[in-house]
């Protein structure tokens, strides 16, 4: 029964990243209808961020400020950062091609993706840079109950999660941002006829989808250690599956697809075998999309004839 | 028409940034001074390098080109020579060192190859390189299939997996006595092929063995780290990157996991994977601990910083290729495919920066080729196991 409670730990927390990369999918696909194969690309930026902060603040062994206050530094600057990129992205590579057919942007984002990936490679060097946390948050500082461990970083990754995805929800259900976002995403020309501001929702889905991405990339870097300029790829692959699974475009769907994606994933490599992981994670994921096309919360498009 | 005039801009530097990471080959010409003699001025020619320079193992990729440029520019001065280096990205794609090794091959100018890094990538480029009898050598494919006449063209300069494999295998049997053990493939050609070659032998043995696989592409390690049973005691990682290696022994201490992890060949990287109490065996020897090798580890740090082993044999197999065009050149003649491959089948080097002998079999394989086993301190420190 440990075994059972320590993978489904283990699947919460990862898929709570997921989750959290596949909310900005979501919600960019939500408002523009445009698969940004580049978000995978602003975690990864994200997860830099976060690194170059630790050594800022004089290395992972010897952080030079409180640690608490370090990581409200990198979360804060990862966000910030990370989120400006993705307005700057929007405003000059998306926003012209906003008439254009589908297939444009969708093309300009692959091209963003690739230029994200190389321009990383060239700024900082193919090799893998490592966070260290366990220099700053010791292991033992988590919970033990029986031979069950969560340890801090999967504690602060779970909080930090579930505080971001129900504000991020409350907002979009509960502020003016949040109904202009829904307007836009039902209706872009009607919005824009009853004076809301278009560019500037659209300008706002991305800095708050990709600030997500960011604060994820820097829990990423706190989880595995590691960054490199391919992590992009990866997280990307689960975000886009989680968002499609959820239902793309669903903020709820995001964070149920991410979480079943996560907690799938340590089951099957945990009772049958890390081999046959993706191939019967994803198995299931296209029985799910079988049965239900429009992903498990996602909505059945009307199309007008 | 000032927006198009923006995308217009930032298109052309995404081509320009996307094309320094393509397949493209690009030329580095690392030819030393000419010391002005009439045969220096006839010894110009070109080679190419074929390696993962960017992608999931740029890491391992960087080491080896940083080598092979550091070997043709030692050469070059020693030689006499004007040896250029022509760099090829293959990302570790069988796909894309074919394309790299199109281009190589229609290039006139290259007479030989350095490369490529991966098992997989030799025994797709392998077919090509005969035909246009390229002479390639490789400083990290390890698959046995490799020399099995195929590739007539194919050198090593490392062993093989047959050697690796059972004598890792027979090692951690012999000094670790494992009830049981987990063994993880990273669903690459090198490392199931040693993964192959060690399983036989552990089962022989009577030892129970957990064979998992996760990509290369992962990390996080977590899931499968709660799977090792207390009966399992060693982790066998034939892996290529040190730092997934240093996450699953971090994963390891915070589920409380007590098993010694047994690594390979990219694991050996001292700044990176620190697990104390691990092996890693390795197709390379730590150069810095070679007193023969202290100027070239010495120029190496000082010009590229730290490195493991995966740069030292990419030295070994530039440097074999530099000296055959400059035998082919004090011979009177001027290089091309042809001399430079029958050149580098007399290779007979009584020692080389790998701290042995460097000659080929009929085959191309290194004759009495070995590898070296570490094990990690309680510092981080790599201690060199006597064979």
């Amino acid at each position: 029964m440990a075994f059972f409670f320590q993978e489904l730990v283990n699947g919460i927390t990862t898929g709570a990243l997921y989750a959290l990369v596949a909310l900005g999918f979501s919600m960019v696909y939500g408002v523009l209808k445009l698969l940004n194969f580049a978000h995978g690309d602003l975690y990864m930026v994200g997860a830099y961020i976060g690194f170059f902060i630790i050594q800022f603040f004089g290395g992972a062994a010897h952080v030079s400020i409180p640690v608490p206050l370090l990581l409200v530094i990198m979360f804060v600057l990862a966000a910030g950062l990370v989120g400006g990129l993705g307005v700057a992205m929007e405003r000059f590579a998306y926003r012209p091609l906003r008439d254009a057919p589908r297939i444009a942007p969708l093309i300009t984002a692959i091209g963003i993706s690739f230029f994200l990936e190389s321009s990383a490679l060239l700024l900082f060097g193919g090799q893998y840079r490592v966070y260290n946390t366990a220099e700053f948050i010791s292991l033992s500082s988590g919970i033990r109950i029986g031979s069950v461990t969560i340890d801090s970083v999967q504690i602060m990754v779970l909080v930090l999660g579930l505080v971001l995805m129900t504000g991020l929800q409350m907002l979009i259900k509960r502020t003016r941002l949040g109904r202009q976002m829904r307007a836009v995403a039902a209706d872009r020309e009607a919005a824009e006829m009853l004076g809301i501001n278009v560019n500037f929702v659209i300008a706002a889905t991305f800095f708050l989808g990709s600030a997500l991405a960011g604060i994820a990339g820097v829990m990423g870097g706190l989880l595995f250690n590691q960054v490199t300029s391919t992590i992009g790829f990866i997280a990307g692959l689960k975000a886009f599956t989680a968002s499609v699974v959820g239902g793309i475009g669903s903020i709820p769907g995001a964070m149920l697809g991410g979480l079943l994606i996560g907690v799938a994933e340590s089951f099957v490599t945990g009772y049958i075998s890390s081999t046959y992981t993706n191939l019967i994670v994803f198995g299931l994921l296209i029985v799910v999309m079988l049965v239900r096309p429009s992903g498990l919360l996602g909505q059945v498009q009307l199309q007008k004839v | 028409m000032k927006g198009r005039l923006v995308i217009a801009a930032a298109a052309v530097g995404t081509l320009a940034v996307a094309g320094c990471s393509s397949s493209s080959s690009s030329s580095t010409s690392s030819a030393s001074s000419s010391s002005g003699s009439t045969s220096t001025k006839a010894c110009v020619t070109s080679i190419g390098f074929e390696g993962p320079i960017t992608g999931p193992v740029a890491s391992l990729g960087d080491e080896q080109l940083h080598f092979a440029e550091l070997a043709v520019s030692m050469d070059n001065a020693a030689n006499h020579t004007k040896i250029s280096l022509v760099q090829g990205d293959t990302q570790l794609q069988p796909a894309q060192a074919v394309t790299v090794t199109q281009q190589f091959t229609s290039n006139s100018s290259i007479v030989a190859v350095v490369g490529p890094a991966g098992s997989q990538e030799v025994e797709a480029v392998g077919s090509d390189m005969a035909r246009a009898g390229m002479a390639f050598i490789s400083g990290s494919a390890t698959a046995v299939a490799l020399t099995s006449g195929s590739y007539p063209t194919f050198f090593r300069v490392v062993s093989k997996d047959s050697v690796q494999g059972p004598q890792d295998a027979n090692y951690i049997i012999n000094t670790l006595h494992p009830k049981a053990l987990m063994i993880v493939d990273d669903q690459e050609a090198y490392s199931t092929g040693l993964v192959s070659a060690m399983l036989p032998i552990f089962q022989k043995a009577g030892i129970k063995v957990d064979h998992e696989s996760v990509s290369q592409k992962v990390t996080d390690f977590s899931s499968l780290v709660a799977k090792i049973t207390p009966a399992e005691s060693v982790v066998v990682l034939p892996w290529q990157i040190a730092a997934n290696a240093q996450q699953f022994g971090r994963d390891m201490a915070q589920e409380h996991k007590s098993a010694v992890i047994f690594g390979t060949d990219g694991l050996f990287s001292p700044g990176t994977f620190t697990i104390s109490g691990s092996y890693v065996s390795s197709f390379g020897p730590d150069i810095t601990a070679i007193p023969a090798d202290a100027a070239i580890a010495q120029a190496a740090q000082a010009k590229y910083g730290s490195f493991g082993t995966f740069g030292p044999p990419v030295f070994a197999a530039t440097h074999v290729i530099d000296e055959a065009i400059a035998s082919v050149c004090k011979a009177g003649q001027t290089p091309n495919r042809s001399n430079v491959l029958a050149a580098i089948k007399q290779t007979n080097e009584s020692t080389s920066i790998l701290g042995q002998p460097i000659s080929f079999d009929s085959h191309g394989d290194l004759v009495n080729g070995k590898f070296f086993l570490f094990k990690i301190g309680s510092s981080g420190k790599y201690q060199l196991i006597p064979s």
